[in-house]
């Protein structure tokens, strides 16, 4: 009894606010009738569920790394033209799979070439110059090579080649394919040869020129196996490029889905992981450089973004589970839905679309579970949780933090882009939807505490809960009691009525909700 | 004489400043060795430099007959020297049990250890499922200990073990630390000079990031001139 006294006392702001917070959300119940309010609930679960992807990996990077990783944002838009471009364009994404597995292969053997650097004696001036010599040589084979590789891709210029045209096509249940592209003024074998020299030679010359301080005793397999299986992926990518290719599109758009939402986790962990060991690792005593060299990338995925897939914005369609329609629609039972795929679904009279306000918050409640267990239940989440409090120590026992880094680095950039690919059927793709969930996470972190997990999530759903009951009331109006007034907030009221929370809770607990106290 | 550990003439920088400007250490296995000096002197500084966490500039730090130095704290850890740091570095967040877990270096390191670990330390048992920060400054400092005993060390680094304790948690640390030498080379970084006294066979006195004088604990205690020049008071 005590103790719940002495806790109750110490965290007396916390349940106050806590207390507030959930008036708030009975009171706007009352304002409005009980269908536009289950679905203004969902809805903010959903976006909610978004926010929280992003802000999740955002809290797990910051919270042991100590890097504000501004890109965070962007990687959840690149995710999801990623998600796009699988689901879409299956043959754009088979023809790329050669020309990367190749391109990463020559990185993957850091620890042979450090062994072939630390053994070559050359002097002084020739040892500078041979490594800037391989570096233009191999940029000249691999843009000879890249500039003549078929790679069938739409084009941003014609307007029923662009992007908007095929995903449209798509969305109307008629796939448009085009001509497979052909290799032309240069054979395959020659592309493979060309791709794979160009990349051996760019990361030997990369790994000379760094000079690495540590170098293995000796080679074993081990340092040649993941060169041998991306290479031979590559090889085997190429030569099963049409049945593979026949194979996606022929696939049933819900596998397909799958298959698109997995390849973006997956790439979004790899750029993440690339991004943590080339561009992050030299700066982490270098805030300030750090900052500016995320926000920059920012700006280069955008860049990047519009100058691949175009300015105009479009849609990823939804698979064939959540577009069911005709007589039985809306769905009245989970049981009628599940046999009719129906895309709504009545809940207590309101239609409630099943992917965007039903499916979407679910994955988010599954990965909060998973990451959660992660945490609390594996070695490797033991270890994240002693490496934010004090990672050298980590170091002084035996752990490689630096591989801790990468790896959580890489599980923050794949939560950001299963974000983004699951975003990509709801909300749609467009170059700035990076910019607004990143607003929305950093606006939640400070909601809910920054280095929080817990604190991640709280926030993220209040942020979606405040933003959707914002919008339904500048439908419906909000009736101030006492008055004849009916108050409308207009849009730009949206996101301000977040930031003005998030103000009050930083004045009222300045480590936000869940945050521990420093 | 057998050394499991020889530290020659190091350099250490932090940032711009120079702290250790030559440095050696020579540590015979199975001893007790304390590092003594002034505040600042570079005692703990040379702690870390041994073990990776401030790589040295110049010289060289040989462990169990093979050149450490330049290797990545991890991997030098992983060799066999455990770490007990200055205000013992607990995983506030961890429970006991998880501070123990996550030392291991091989699967089953706890499990096997256990008895042992807990045979000299009764109290932590009984405290296994609380999270670190709740823990007493003495139980901290045990746990601490305990911690770099769950992997197969044999090099114990152990920084200001009896600061901010009470007299009689003290002794109880100081009669582990002795249990300890049985089975591993101790390292010792002790303001307390009655405390060192009594603990360690071998001194090193650091002063301004060089070590100037080393040798027999027992003829030291009878030497209240060096004592007074460098620890100031006896």
């Amino acid at each position: 009894m005590d103790n719940f006294k002495v806790t109750l006392r110490k965290n007396l702001v916390l349940y106050l606010t806590l207390g507030v917070l959930v008036s708030l959300l009975i009171a706007a119940a009352q304002g409005m009738e009980s269908k536009d309010f289950v679905i203004t609930f969902l809805r903010g679960l959903a976006v909610g569920s978004l926010t929280f992807l992003v802000a999740s990996g955002f809290s797990l990077i910051f919270g042991l790394m100590h890097v504000l990783n501004l890109a965070h944002g962007t990687l959840y838009m690149i995710g999801a033209y990623i998600a796009w471009t699988v689901f879409v364009r299956p043959d754009t994404f088979v023809d790329l799979l050669t020309p990367l597995a190749l391109l990463l292969s020559g990185f993957t053997l850091q620890g042979v070439w450090a062994f072939v650097a630390a053994r070559i004696r050359l002097s002084g001036a020739m040892g500078r110059i041979l490594p800037w010599g391989g570096m233009a040589l191999s940029l000249v084979i691999l843009f000879m090579t890249l500039a003549r590789y078929p790679i069938a891709v739409w084009d941003v210029e014609v307007f029923a080649q662009s992007p908007g045209t095929y995903a449209f096509m798509a969305d109307q249940g008629t796939r448009l394919v085009p001509e497979a592209a052909v290799f032309e003024g240069l054979s395959p074998a020659l592309a493979v040869i060309g791709l794979l020299a160009g990349s051996l030679l760019a990361a030997f010359s990369m790994v000379w020129l760094a000079h690495p301080p540590t170098a293995p005793q000796q080679l074993t397999w081990r340092h040649f196996a993941p060169f041998a299986v991306l290479s031979l992926v590559g090889i085997l990518a190429l030569i099963f490029n049409e049945p593979l290719t026949a194979w996606l599109v022929g696939l049933n758009t819900n596998w397909l889905f799958l298959v698109s939402v997995v390849v973006a986790v997956l790439a979004g962990m790899g750029l993440g992981g690339l991004m943590e060991v080339t561009l992050i690792r030299p700066l982490y005593v270098r805030h300030i450089y750090q900052i500016m060299l995320t926000l920059g990338m920012s700006v280069i995925g955008v860049e990047i973004v519009r100058a691949v897939w175009g300015r105009p914005e479009f849609i990823m369609p939804k698979p064939a589970l959540f577009t069911g329609s005709g007589p039985g629609c809306p769905a009245t039972t989970l049981a009628a839905w599940w046999q009719l795929n129906c895309a709504t679904i009545l809940v207590l009279g309101g239609r409630v679309r099943v992917y965007n306000e039903i499916f979407i918050p679910l994955v988010g409640l599954v990965v909060l579970v998973a990451v959660w267990l992660l945490l609390k239940r594996s070695r490797l989440g033991m270890i994240i949780r002693a490496g934010v409090q004090d990672s050298e120590m980590v170091e002084a026992l035996g752990i490689n933090v630096r591989q801790v880094f990468t790896l959580v680095f890489a599980l923050g950039v794949g939560l950001a882009a299963l974000g983004g690919a699951l975003a990509a059927p709801s909300l749609g793709l467009s170059y700035h939807m990076g910019e607004s969930v990143m607003l929305n996470a950093l606006v939640a972190l400070a909601i809910g505490g920054l280095t929080s997990y817990p604190g991640a999530a709280l926030g993220s759903v209040i942020v979606g809960l405040i933003q959707q009951f914002m919008i339904k009331y500048g439908q419906i109006g909000i009736a101030i009691p006492f008055t004849e007034i009916v108050f409308k907030p207009t849009p730009p009221i949206v996101p301000a009525s977040t930031i003005f929370l998030m103000v009050i809770i930083l004045l009222l607990l300045p480590n936000g909700l869940l945050g521990k106290k420093e | 004489m057998d050394t499991i550990l020889d530290v020659q003439s190091v350099h250490t920088f932090i940032g711009q400043y120079h702290i250790l400007q030559g440095v050696s250490l020579s540590i015979p296995r199975g001893s007790i060795t304390a590092l003594l000096g002034r505040n600042g002197a570079g005692k703990t500084t040379t702690l870390k430099t041994i073990l990776g966490l401030l790589p040295p500039r110049q010289g060289k730090i040989v462990f169990e007959g093979r050149e450490i130095n330049g290797m990545r704290s991890f991997d030098i850890a992983a060799r066999g020297i455990g770490f007990v740091p200055e205000h013992r570095a607990i995983f506030r967040d961890l429970s006991v049990e998880e501070n123990l877990k996550i030392a291991e270096r091989k699967k089953g390191d706890y499990a096997r250890k256990q008895d042992f670990i807990f045979g000299l330390f009764p109290d932590l048992k009984r405290l296994i499922a609380l999270p670190g920060a709740n823990l007493s400054g003495g139980q901290q400092q045990m746990l601490a200990i305990a911690r770099a005993l769950v992997a197969d060390n044999s090099l114990l680094l152990i920084d200001e073990p009896s600061e901010g304790l009470a007299p009689v948690i003290i002794e109880n640390v100081m009669a582990a630390i002795r249990e300890l030498s049985k089975n591993a080379t101790i390292v010792l970084v002790e303001q307390n000079f009655l405390v060192a006294s009594q603990l360690a066979e071998y001194y090193v006195i650091i002063e301004e990031g060089r070590s100037v004088r080393h040798g027999l604990m027992a003829e030291l205690v009878q030497d209240q001139a060096t004592i007074h020049r460098y620890l100031g008071a006896a």
